[in-house]
């Protein structure tokens, strides 16, 4: 239990003081121009940017009405990536928790793998796939897959074997015991591996969006660097973080939503 | 707590003799250490136990009650020797035998409900009297206005009662208890040991009951099998002859208490 915890005023306000003193403080360091505008530009001139950028009409400006595109764009990579990685990571990770053999099958290389930064991978994906949807989404995959891998395994190498125990005895077989034991126990791990894989994937979605693609959130912000607009380049970065942020909320949503055990137990 | 005025009421007083329902026969379990040296936690072990008895295990840890217990709920296999039930090999863990655990064994992500409703999944009974099951076996271990709660909202008494229902809900054939009441304070202890009576009257289930209190052994048990402090061995076999409302200030309980500890000390 955490002890002083802050009142509810507290408790609502207390997450908006940072963002607002960044705000404020970087007004003022526009505003008497302290900082020249082409190294930060003034915050109205980026909301206006940014208004423009989500709601204009696209006929009238490179950078126009682009958002919905650029978003359906990166969210389609995101999503496509993410899936892969937990449609391998999750059960590859169940296994090699509850299995010693594949353990040690898996263990020593995936280990290694994960060592390099996904970064490295990018030219060889470059070669192998091209520029576009492929070198994006295979990056994001891979990049999703350890924190998803690695926390599943965790989760499943944890569980009180109590639990398994009295699952067998209740008149469990294998099967039903993975479904009615093993992934609710290991339920917190799963999610806090999903999350982290969430957060990920829009890293390297960026990463992969950067080599020239030409839509999407991350191909914005590198148009917009070659074309001095730094303002589109902010707009950039504070959507993706928003949207970031939210897909976070909505994975933890639905885990809730349709796992009991997400519910009660994180 | 004081304990002195304790006293409980035994369901069979007459012990008819029933058919005999468990045979352990040269039950031997090494375990491999560490070190790779061969651990006997049981050697040889060889007793039977009648239908509808409670049978305490009483010993001094380490001295192999659990790992007994464990090998007849099937989570770990023999080196050698067989367990019969009903006279046939027992093979998988099932509700044939069920285990009443000392520590926390609930789902924690389940209800109470959902906790005893957990085992009927197999059941062939349709999904109305499957309700109404559970609903009756959260009468009978007093947790009616509990259903809904999870396990870490209730008492450790309480999960006990929730583990209890659980499997008695299965009509297990041997119910085993591993010290499941060690873990509560005095005055828990006492209800939950005359809740266990007050189910034996109505299910009659055979009971292996691990314990290390000779006071629990002798309120309980029927029959008490003393293991060897020197591990893996049943020293005593002894028939608790005590009348039907036992006290502990009974002076046959207080002999028999005497006697069982000095054993117990001479090992």
């Amino acid at each position: 239990m955490r002890t002083g915890r802050p009142n509810i005023w507290l408790r609502q306000s207390l997450p908006w003081v940072l963002p607002v003193f960044l705000l404020l403080g970087w007004h003022l360091l526009s505003h008497r121009e302290m900082i020249p505008n082409y190294l930060l530009p003034h915050p109205q001139q980026v909301l206006v940017a940014g208004l423009d950028y989500i709601l204009g009409d696209p006929q009238k400006g490179i950078y126009t009405g682009r958002f919905w595109g650029d978003f359906s764009a990166s969210i389609g990579r995101v999503l496509l990536g993410f899936s892969l990685a937990t449609a391998i990571g999750l059960p590859l990770g169940l296994l090699s928790g509850r299995l010693n053999s594949i353990q040690l099958l898996l263990g020593t290389t995936l280990n290694a793998l994960r060592a390099v930064p996904g970064i490295c991978w990018l030219p060889l994906a470059l070669i192998w796939f091209g520029i576009g949807l492929k070198t994006t989404v295979f990056l994001v995959a891979l990049a999703a897959f350890f924190p998803i891998f690695l926390n599943v395994e965790a989760g499943a190498r944890q569980i009180n074997p109590i639990l398994t125990q009295a699952g067998t005895m209740l008149g469990m077989n294998r099967t039903r015991r993975i479904y009615r034991v093993l992934l609710p126990a290991a339920m917190p791990h799963i999610v806090t591996g999903l999350r982290l894989g969430m957060g990920v994937s829009w890293a390297y979605l960026v990463l992969g969006e950067l080599t020239g693609v030409p839509n999407g959130l991350g191909a914005v912000i590198m148009d917009a660097r070659m074309l001095g607009r730094n303002d589109i380049i902010i707009v950039g970065i504070i959507l993706i973080a928003l949207i970031g942020r939210l897909c976070d909320t909505g994975l933890h949503l639905l885990l809730r939503l349709f796992f009991k055990s997400a519910r009660r137990l994180t | 707590m004081s304990r002195g005025h304790l006293q409980i009421i035994h369901p069979r007083q007459d012990i008819i003799a029933e058919p005999v329902i468990l045979e352990v026969n040269g039950l031997v379990k090494r375990f491999t250490s560490d070190a790779n040296e061969q651990i006997s936690a049981l050697k040889d072990l060889s007793f039977s136990v009648a239908q509808k008895e409670l049978v305490c295990l009483l010993g001094p840890s380490g001295c192999g009650k659990s790992t007994l217990l464990k090998l007849l709920a099937g989570f770990i296999k023999p080196s050698a020797g067989k367990i019969l039930l009903n006279g046939e090999p027992m093979h998988h863990p099932g509700p044939a035998c069920c285990m009443v655990f000392q520590e926390d064994a609930l789902f924690p992500w389940l209800t109470v409900r959902e906790n005893i409703a957990f085992g009927l999944v197999n059941s062939p009974l349709s999904r109305r009297r499957k309700r109404q099951e559970v609903d009756r076996f959260i009468d009978l271990v007093g947790l009616s206005d509990f259903g809904d709660y999870l396990p870490r909202e209730i008492s450790g008494g309480m999960k006990q009662r929730v583990a209890l229902a659980r499997v008695l809900i299965l009509q297990p054939r041997i119910l085993l208890m591993d010290e499941p009441f060690a873990a509560l304070d005095a005055q828990t202890r006492e209800q939950m040991q005359s809740l266990l009576q007050e189910l034996r009257r109505q299910f009659a289930p055979t009971i292996l009951f691990v314990t290390h209190d000779v006071t629990e052994a002798l309120l309980l048990g029927e029959r008490i099998l003393l293991f060897d402090k020197n591990p893996g061995r049943i020293s005593h076999d002894i028939k608790v002859d005590l009348p039907k409302i036992r006290s502990i200030n009974h002076e046959a309980f207080l002999r028999l208490r005497t006697r069982i500890n000095d054993l117990l000390k001479k090992e």
